[in-house]
Formats: structure tokens, sequence, C-alpha cells
């Protein structure tokens, strides 16, 4: 962020830089476009996410004006200026752009660059993993863009229901493109979890306990964990869903048993803990306004903090009240009622704790404080209106109406009414300069207007029926009002554009803390904050922020690079401390000991994201597992492949790029004390790779029950070939044992013979199951012959890739063990040993139910 | 930690009880008994893996209950779902 030299950041950090002709030099300043490429600081990040979600909003928001064009009169078929399947795809396309391209990214903009402020952090754990989110998420986005040329992006709504989803009924190249763009950003939000929750847990200032963290990074904290987990059940969702486009598995298809339901309970495991991911961080921005301008501390601070911690646990016990309507029985019904409406209660307390902070405080009415009462308000209206639909014998009238619609609308952009109030609240903080105070009032005056204009009327006019564009003509004049207000919210923001574009160039100079009463980390620094954000250490040893000279504390620590200079009374502690420089990235190349000053550059988290959306273009067109005939289907291929290698070409030059993350003091940890950053935040990835697994063996345990679990056979008859697989896997992860107790002894030859094992191990497995599936093939079975075939190749084949991933990463570091790698610093071992086990666990699993059972 | 001779007794358990799962489907038990003794030995195979190989007995508690609650969610997607057909 700073325009001041970075080198100069780098000395004033304990002047190592001179080791190496490190990325500082090479880290061009904020008005260079390079500079936006390689960049991989938090500031940054943020910032990028920001603008490019807001890019999005626009384009959600005409996908919107379309719609409320089409609606202003009751339409037959083929009347107004939207075709009945252009309809459709605006109504999807403009659900999915707003919910996952839109919101999330808006509110990570602003975590990505006040989170690691707020804790006392350099940057986040993995700053690389950091960029590599943002270019997957607008790659991902470029994905779904290019889905609209491609015959028409996807058709069958937001929620994607089966089995309007598969090719049957949305036959599209381009409505494969808009789910493989799904994995994508799926991809990206996992990435950034593990990064945030490993940051967030680990890289805490001194003295800053997670009881006293600020109530934004709390929002994030808990919005990072439900994403993790309920975004791992999205990806399975989405893949089965591929496959079923892709590949011709038939878990959706209408003969399939259960097969619509299968994906109402996959998509909205996710999808409801969704509306708390996109809301928390919405709360958090108003948690911090609600306090900075009335001038209080929130009251019942941490009755606030359980109530969240609450309802994120429970966000994942509610999913079914997506699905009264749906087969499901009544008992689960009725559960699924009672936990819902229980879930309203925590949000009770949090909005009655806002409401008593404002009376007892002196409201100043600044522009954010006004965005965020007003999103008080409409969430107000939002969550009321949402516990009728909680109520099953209500829910049967209201679902599929526009009760829904305004509902959602209310809380989701209520959520937003928040978050541009955040915008407001940081930009002077990201720009160094003042906004427009008239404007920015005009602009929630016009906003507020708009909103109520648009999304009130739709209660009104609940019995419209949802995503169609006929509906009663008494109805219309409720209608009309609405496209007006659809245009008054729309133009709202071309004040706020306006604006702040004009104050980020001429706007008044921001102090550091322009809001007199706030109190978080992020205004004890300048305007826009340093590189490395801090220019001592920060603590809150004494119960207040405080800054340490870096003289003080950081050298002894650093340039140790072992334990010997660091015998600071906790040996466990400090030693994660020394380690976690360099620990950036799954995988770090953890010979690269010698300390330098964090980087900040690298191009390759650009270039991989590059490489993985050609690789999803290319794979978009398949049906059935074969390209279109011709010179289409060539090309597509191409480009595929083309991706694949640029891909992996990418992985292993960040590998072996020299690249070191934030320099970690001593702080809090908890729980994860004593752990490096590298193992937190593999453990946490393997943790979402459980309940990726979990969707998978769920998907086929649901299909086996709705089938009949007994007259279900396994799909391979002779369980033999299977075994000898289970003894090649478990030989294979006794190896990854062999090779790091190798590594620890530092015996060269035994790593790399060890290691070397465990690739042809894998490679073995690999080459057993192919016979048997080669065999299955020619005994007449299919990935199409039924959903029990499917079941048995799909989640095989998963598998299967988890082991091809874990053998490219075996083949590397076989090849680095072989040049004198590992021996000093064995963490790389150890943590693809924690990634090949657990793929060695799964297969104990799949082995009884697939081949025995 | 641990030697590698233990490493290789917990090795020879794991082997053994994955033939011994598939002896218990040709032992001609009920199905349901066959059942829950293979998804028993499966779970204990899978805590040997975790507990030694991954270590997770010599670390702090905290990752052992990170993987479980991935792992209740992942057990509560799938139990809820299915009894909802019933």
């Amino acid at each position: 962020m700073t325009d001041a030299s970075p080198g100069g950041d780098a000395a004033a950090d304990g002047g190592h830089e001179v080791a190496r002709g490190g990325d500082d030099h090479d880290f061009p300043g904020t008005g260079s476009i390079k500079r936006w490429f390689v960049t991989t600081n938090h500031k940054d990040v943020g910032i990028l996410y920001i603008v490019t979600s807001l890019f999005f909003l626009v384009l959600g928001g005409v996908l919107a004006w379309l719609m409320r064009i089409q609606l202003l009169a009751p339409r037959a078929l083929g009347e107004g200026i939207l075709a009945p399947v252009a309809y459709n795809q605006a109504v999807s396309a403009h659900g999915l752009l707003m919910v996952f391209w839109f919101l999330s990214p808006f509110a990570f903009g602003f975590a990505n660059y006040v989170v690691p402020l707020q804790l006392g952090a350099k940057d986040l754990a993995f700053p690389r993993l950091n960029a590599l989110s943002y270019w997957l998420y607008l790659f991902s986005g470029i994905l779904f863009g290019v889905s609209f040329f491609q015959g028409g992006t996807f058709s069958g709504g937001w929620t994607m229901y089966a089995p309007l989803n598969v090719p049957t009924f949305t036959p599209d190249v381009g409505a494969s493109t808009a789910v493989l763009a799904l994995v994508l950003f799926v991809a990206s939000v996992t990435v950034s979890s593990v990064n945030f929750l490993t940051t967030m847990h680990r890289m805490r200032a001194e003295g800053l306990t997670l009881r006293n963290v600020p109530l934004f990074s709390w929002t994030i904290l808990l919005t990072a964990w439900m994403m993790l987990f309920a975004f791992a059940a999205l990806l399975a969702a989405l893949l089965v869903l591929s496959s079923d486009r892709l590949l011709g598995t038939t878990y959706f298809a209408m003969e399939s048993p259960a097969g619509a339901l299968l994906w109402t309970h996959l998509f909205w495991f996710f999808g409801h803990p969704e509306v708390y991911i996109v809301f928390f961080p919405a709360l958090g921005v108003m948690a911090e306004v609600f306090q900075t301008f009335p001038g209080r501390r929130i009251v019942g601070r941490k009755w606030f903090i359980l109530a969240m911690v609450l309802v994120a646990i429970q966000s994942f016990a509610v999913w079914m009240h997506h699905m009264f309507l749906t087969s499901i029985n009544l008992q689960v019904k009725t559960l699924f009622m009672i936990t819902t409406i229980g879930i309203s209660l925590p949000f009770d307390l949090m909005v009655f704790a806002l409401i008593y902070t404002m009376l007892k405080g002196k409201i100043r009415f600044t522009t954010p404080f006004l965005f965020v009462f007003g999103a008080l308000l409409l969430f107000i209206i939002g969550g009321i209106t949402g516990v009728f639909l909680g109520a099953v014998v209500l829910d049967y009238e209201f679902r599929g109406t526009y009760w829904v619609v305004a509902h959602f609308h209310y809380v989701m952009v209520g959520g937003v009414t928040a978050l541009v109030g955040g915008l407001y609240y940081w930009f002077p903080k990201m720009t160094g300069r003042m906004y427009d105070e008239f404007l920015g009032k005009l602009h929630f005056a016009v906003y507020f207007v708009g909103f109520n204009l648009l999304y009130f009327p739709l209660f009104v006019a609940w019995e419209t029926p949802r995503r169609v564009f006929d509906y009663a003509p008494e109805l219309a004049p409720w209608h009309q009002l609405a496209t007006v207000g659809g245009f008054v919210l729309g133009l709202s923001f071309l004040i706020m554009f306006y604006n702040l574009f004009k104050s980020a160039f001429v706007g008044d100079p921001a102090p550091d803390n322009p809001w007199e009463y706030a109190t978080t980390a992020e205004w004890a620094v300048s305007s826009p904050p340093p590189l490395e954000n801090f220019d001592g250490t920060p603590t809150y040893r004494d119960g207040h922020l405080e800054f340490i000279d870096d003289g003080e504390v950081a050298p002894s620590e650093e340039r140790s690079g072992g334990p010997t200079g660091a015998a600071v009374s906790d040996g466990g502690v400090t030693a994660s401390a020394t380690r976690a420089v360099t620990a950036d990235a799954e995988l770090p190349t953890a010979e690269a000991t010698e300390v330098e000053g964090p980087s900040h550059a690298s191009i390759w988290p650009f270039v991989l994201s590059a490489g993985a959306f050609l690789v999803l273009l290319g794979l978009s067109p398949l049906q059935d597992a074969a390209f279109p005939e011709g010179m289409v289907g060539a090309a597509y291929a191409t480009t595929a492949v083309a991706g694949g290698v640029v891909t992996l070409g990418s992985l292993v030059a960040m590998g072996l790029e020299p690249f070191h993350g934030p320099v970690f003091e001593e702080g809090e940890a908890w729980p994860f004390a004593g752990i490096d950053n590298g193992k937190v935040g593999m453990w946490i990835f393997l943790a979402s790779d459980v309940v990726l697994f979990g969707g998978f063996l769920g998907a086929y345990v649901f299909t086996r029950v709705a089938f009949g679990w007994t007259g279900w056979e396994p799909i391979p008859s002779d369980p033999i070939p299977g075994l000898v697989n289970t003894y090649i896997l478990l030989t294979s992860s006794f190896t990854v044992v062999l090779a790091l107790v190798a590594a620890e002894k530092k015996h060269k030859w035994g790593l790399v013979t060890s290691l070397g094992a465990t690739f042809v191990l894998g490679i073995g497995f690999l080459v057993n199951k192919g016979l048997e599936w080669q065999h299955l093939f020619h005994e007449g079975l299919w990935l199409s012959t039924n959903v029990r075939a499917s079941t048995f190749f799909l989640t095989t084949g998963l598998h299967a890739a988890h082991v091809i991933a874990g053998l490219v990463v075996a083949l590397y570091l076989t090849a680095r063990a072989w040049r004198g790698a590992y021996l000093e610093d064995s963490r790389s071992v150890e943590y693809f040993g924690l990634y090949w086990h657990f793929v060695d666990i799964v297969w104990l699993f799949l082995f009884p139910l697939f081949y025995i059972l | 930690m641990v030697s590698t001779k233990l490493y290789t007794a917990i090795y020879a358990v794991l082997f053994v009880s994955a033939t011994v799962q598939v002896l218990v489907e040709f032992a001609g038990l009920s199905y349901w008994l066959a059942f829950g003794v293979i998804m028993v030995l499966s779970a204990a195979k899978a805590v040997l893996v975790a507990a030694y190989f991954q270590h997770l007995r010599f670390e702090p508690r905290s990752l052992t209950y990170l993987v479980g609650i991935g792992l209740v969610a992942a057990l509560a997607l799938t139990l809820a779902a299915s009894y909802s057909l019933l």
C-alpha cells in the first residue's frame, strides 16, 4: 500500500535483505500494473477483492434490471425484452453471481485488509496462497462469464436443483462451464479458509486472546470455519454434478432413486451455513461501527460472541427447512423446524445488544453509521419474515413464492447494506483520503429508499410464483413499483462510485484515526498502513496495544535458524516461531531456512490460476466422457492439456521459488500453540477433505438406502483386487513413515529409497485399479450403466485422483531428496505423510463399503 | 516419538486386519453382524493410522478435535439425510 520504498521497510525490519537479490527489490510500487499481478500482500489482495467484487455487483445488478424490466407487466411467452430461456439464465446467473462472486468476496476484501491489522500480524500465514485465492476467484468469475457465450449459461436457478441440472434439461455447454466455474470458486474459498484459520489462530499478537479479538475479526473467524466445512460439502455436490454432466454418471438422473432429493441435501447442507457465511461479516461491520459512532463498547460482548458461536455451530443443523416440500418424513421436518426457530434466538440477543449499545451511546450520524443502522432495520424485517418460512405449515403456503424472494433479499442485501457501510468506514484507512460526507449521506438516502421500494412490494405481491415472468395481473402495480425501486437502488451506486473514485485522488488526507472512539488496531497505524503494517512488534501484554521496538526481540529469534539461539523459555513455541518464517504453502521448500525479510511478490499464483482456468474451460464440452467431434473438440482438448501443463509447471515453480512468509513473533496461538503454521494449515485442509469424502460417502449411503440397502450388490464381484490394493496402500503408508524416520536421522539414501518406494507402490495401486476397471468395462459396466456403477466409479475415482495428486508430490519430494533436501528440515516429508495417510484412511472405508458389504 | 519397531508392528496389525475383514465376509455371519464387525475393524485401523502414522497421539489434542469436527459434520449429513428417507 505504501508508495514509500518497500526496500526501506525491509531494512527497518532488521536489515537482513542483503542475503539475496530478494523479492523486495523486485516489488513494484502501487502505481505499477505489474505490482497488482505479483503482489501477495494482504492489503493489496484485499483491494483486489473489493474492486473485483464490485465489478460482479454491477454485472449481477444489470441482470437484475433486465429481470425487473421483464416483470413490469405479466408476460406471456415471447413477450418482453427477454426470451424465456434468457430470463431463466438471467435469474440463475444473477443469483449465482451475487451470492458467490459478489457478496462473500466483497466481505473478504475487508477481511483481507483489516484482519491481520486487527490481529497484529504482518500478513496472513501463507501470503502466496492468499494471492492464489484471489486469482482463482477472478478466473472462476471469468469462466462464469465465458459460459454465457457457449450456447448460454446455466438456467436452472441458483439452487441448481436436480434433475434440471443435468444435460437432459440444461444441455448447453455453458451450463457445464458455470458448474465448473463454481468448482474453481470453491477451490479459492477452501484455500482462503485454510489461510485465514491458520492466521487467526496462530498469529495473534501477544496478549490478544481470542476473547479479546475485535468483533469484526471474530465474525471472520467464524465465517472461515463455516466456509471450511460448508464449501467442502458444496464441492462434493459440484463434483458429483460435474461428473453427471461431463462423464455421464447418473446420481441426479430422473431414474435414480431419490436423485433429486440427494441434490437438495448436499446443496442445503452447504446452503444454510452459506446464509451466515455471507451475513456474518456484515454483522462484524455492524458491531464495529455500532461501537465507534455511538462511542460505546458493545453491551454484553461475551454473550454476543457466544451467540455467534452458537449460530455458527447450529447453522449445520437446520438445512432441511429448505426441503419442507420434498418427500422427507414428517419427524425430520419437525426436528428441523425446531432447530430453525431455535437459531433465531441468538440473533435476537445480537440485535438487542446492538440496539442497547446504540441507546447507551451518543450517536454521530456519519455515512458508515447510517448504512449499518439501515442494515439493522432491514435485517430485522428480513429475519422476522424468515421465521414464517421456518414453520412447516406456513412454508407449505409460502414456498416458491415471492415471499421467499423478498425475505432473503432483505437478509442478503441487508447484509450488503452493512458492508457498504464498511466500505465507507475503512475507505480512509485504505486510501489515506476522506470520502465526501454529503455525497455519502445522499447515497444512503437514495439507497435506502430504493431498497425498500424494490423489495417491500414483493412481500405484498407475495403470491407471484418465483422464477417465472407470468403472474396475476392485479399484482402488476406492485411489480412496477419494485422495478422503479430497482433502478433507484442500482443508480444510487453511481453516487458511491463517483464519490469514492474522486475522493481516492483528491479527497482530504485522512489521519491515522479519522473516527473518534474507534479502538481497533487498524486505526493505530498510518492511513494507509506501511507495507508490513507495524513499525514495531504489536503487543497487548499490558492490556492495551503497544509497539515494541523490533531490535529488542526479532533478531535473536530470526537469525538463529536452529534451536541454539532460540533458547527462550518454552522451546516448543519458539521453535515454531523461527520455523514459521518459511512456512508458506502446504509443502514448504524447507531447506531455505536462512532467514530474510518477508517476500511480497510471486507471479505463480496468477499463472497457476490461469492454468486451472484453461483446464476447466477445456473440459467444459465433455459429455459422457467424450469431447465433441471435429475441430471444436480438438481445440477444447488442446486447451485442457495446455492448461494442465501450465498448472503443473507453476506448481513446481511455486515449490522451488524462494519465498518467505511473514516473520512471526511469539504471540497468542490458542488452540494450536506449539504446532507449525504449515502443519496446522495441512490439518485444517484435511478436515475439509474429510467433509468432501463425507459428502461422497454420504451420497453413496443415501442412494443405497433409497435403493434398498441389502438389495444392492457391490460392483466388483471379486474383493481380491481391492484387498491387494489395501495391502499396497498400507505398505505405502508404512514407507512414508520410514521416509520420515530416515529424514530425521539424516539418512539420505534411506529417505530417497523410502520415498521412491512410496511412489512405486502408488503407481502399483493405480495400475491394479486400472486393470480392475478395464475388466469391469469389458463386462459391460460403465459409469452410466446405473447409479450403483456410478457411485462405485466416481467415489473410487475421486480417491484415485487423490492418489495421483499425492504421487505428483511424492515424485517432487523424491527428486529433491535425491539432491540432498529435507535432511535439515523434514517438515515437507512429514506434511506429505499426513496427506498420504489420510488418503490411506479413506481407502480403509471405501474398500469394505464398495467391495465386500 | 515412536520406534521403528512399533511402526512395523502397527503395519503388521493393519495388514492382518485388512485380511480378516475379507475373511469375515466369507465366514457366513448374518449380514448386519458382518457389517458391524467389518466397519468396526475399519474404524480401528483408521484410528491406528491417525494416532501413530499421523502421530496425532503425540500432538496437542486440538488437532484431533479439529478432525473430529469434520467427521461429525460428515456423519451428520450422512445419517440425517438417510434418516429423512425412512
